[in-house]
């Protein structure tokens, strides 16, 4: 046991490409030939990349940020791993963004910042949709998120 | 709107408490500081999740107890609902609507509405913004749930961005995140804006019946809604450029300053009677006049929202009054349930004989009368 606690601690270090945690390098979805190297999701942290990894269906690859820009905790764009994310779009392949970040006051802002930075490269940007949980009753949601999934509706 | 029962536990100064409302007009009745106020307090928490008159939550727990229980029971047009706010002395406190857990405070709004009258509202009309700011921002966040989440997230989006300008001081190049900030201000913000102008249009209408009523024709009572952001054809996309051209333009001095200097944090309403400003230059009496009128026209203004009246929270108010305007704000009792906490029966000889419950109130316990 003591082992195990020592090796992972020894061995567990941040992926050089998408800087999720790994016991090698690059990680295995990093490294791995089944997945599609140019749409990149960008998550807050590797938590939610385990929650992505649930739905067996996201065949691109992540980049983690460890973290939202917040003032009120003295985080800027360069405490998060978003210089990283630059150099991986300039090294070219790159044709989508997806922005994952939360839906809260930080994760919007970090995502708008991350947005102006690379829409001028001419990279496909996108933002995940919120709204009514699947399998969740219309009449059972508050009324913000209805708003908020009116306001995200799509042509049919 | 009807208050069917309430239940305390370990709230204030009562232990145990529970009380059923079939009466549509309640008198609280009892000497100072025996806890009149407190169950006042313990409708409008669960109305809004918060208390009318402090901030800490922790203030509402009995001294050395860990919880305090509020359950309310509410009989609607839509249906009975039930809420069960749990308060604690060192976590969040929990609120289940009809049983449900919810997630966020603002699923609270809505449920049951009040208008609330102590001789505090006074401040309304005689003290700085922050009051009238509060009066907008009570009334439309329990109507429209959305605009409370709206609130919060301006709020936060605000300390957030006045942390950022601090730190531009040490650090200049930072300011390349001021835009990402300065975009969800003016986004929330406008909405903000939008939503208290069409407000301010909508009480203007009512308050101006009510308050030539009061005065027999002679005042005629204006609400000038002050924006901070100006704006011409109060349009949501017109309101959210100005926004940011108003932050772009100040971005210098709110730098020096270390905060942000427009927007709607700054928002303000002046009271006009005939053209004059109020809060300058009124009597004491008009300013009385004008805080009743704009509470009564809370309670309609809600009904015209919702087809529902809130409930009427009286608290201790009438004592400021004069006959003519209590007669005026008794019309309105029997229209809404009404809770009248006051030292002395006798200060309502009208309405003593109507169809009314009636509780004495001494240190801690509710006993009814008859």
């Amino acid at each position: 046991m003591t082992q195990t606690i020592l090796r992972a601690r020894s061995e567990i270090r941040y992926c050089s490409v998408c800087c999720n945690m790994t016991d090698r390098d690059p990680c295995a979805i990093c490294s791995s030939n089944n997945r599609d190297k140019s749409v990149i999701c960008v998550v807050k942290d590797p938590r939610d990349v385990v929650a992505m990894e649930k739905m067996h269906d996201y065949r691109g690859v992540y980049h983690v940020l460890h973290g939202t820009i917040s003032p009120m905790e003295g985080i800027g764009p360069d405490d998060i791993r978003i210089r990283e994310l630059l150099s991986r779009i300039n090294d070219g392949e790159v044709r989508e963004v997806i922005l994952a970040t939360n839906p809260d006051v930080e994760g919007e802002a970090t995502a708008v910042y991350i947005s102006r930075l690379i829409k001028p490269l001419g990279i496909r940007v996108t933002r995940i949709a919120h709204g009514i949980p699947i399998g969740g009753d219309l009449e059972y949601a508050d009324e913000v998120t209805l708003s908020k999934a009116m306001e995200g509706r799509r042509e049919m | 709107m009807h208050l069917r029962e309430l239940i305390l536990r370990n709230f204030r100064n009562f232990d145990h408490t529970e009380l059923s409302f079939p009466s549509d007009l309640i008198f609280l009745i009892g000497e100072n500081a025996q806890g009149k106020t407190n169950l006042i307090e313990s409708v409008f928490l669960s109305c809004t999740g918060r208390s009318h008159r402090t901030s800490k939550d922790r203030e509402m727990i009995q001294w050395e107890k860990e919880e305090a229980y509020v359950r309310t029971k509410v009989d609607r047009k839509l249906g009975d609902s039930s809420i069960d706010i749990l308060l604690r002395a060192h976590e969040k406190k929990r609120v289940r609507i009809n049983g449900e857990p919810i997630h966020r405070l603002g699923e609270l709004m809505g449920h049951l509405n009040s208008v609330i009258f102590s001789p505090e509202d006074l401040k309304l009309v005689k003290e700085g913004p922050v009051e009238r700011r509060r009066f907008m921002d009570m009334e439309l966040s329990q109507i429209r749930p959305k605009y409370f989440y709206y609130l919060q997230q301006y709020n936060r989006i605000l300390n957030q961005r006045n942390n950022l300008l601090k730190e531009i001081q040490s650090n200049p190049s930072l300011a390349k995140t001021l835009p990402v900030w300065d975009q969800q201000l003016a986004e929330t913000g406008s909405f903000i804006i939008l939503q208290r102008h069409a407000f301010n249009i909508s009480l203007q209408k009512i308050a101006r019946e009510i308050h030539s009523r009061i005065s027999r024709g002679s005042e005629q009572l204006s609400l000038v809604y002050r924006s901070s952001i100006p704006y011409q054809d109060a349009a949501l996309e017109e309101i959210r450029q100005n926004f940011l051209r108003e932050l772009e333009i100040r971005q210098k001095e709110d730098i020096e300053k270390g905060r942000t200097g427009k927007g709607c944090h700054r928002d303000d309403i002046l009271f006009h009677i005939n053209g004059m400003d109020v809060r300058l230059f009124g009597s004491q009496g008009q300013k009385r006049t004008t805080v009743l009128s704009l509470k009564l026209s809370e309670l309609e203004f809600m009904f015209r929202e919702t087809g529902e009246y809130p409930l009427l929270l009286l608290d201790d108010a009438m004592s400021e009054l004069d006959s003519a305007r209590q007669r005026m704000l008794l019309e309105y009792i029997g229209k809404v349930q009404t809770f009248v906490a006051v030292t002395d029966q006798d200060q309502f000889p009208e309405i003593r004989g109507r169809d009314s419950q009636v509780f004495q109130i001494r240190s801690g316990t509710a006993v009814p009368e008859g």
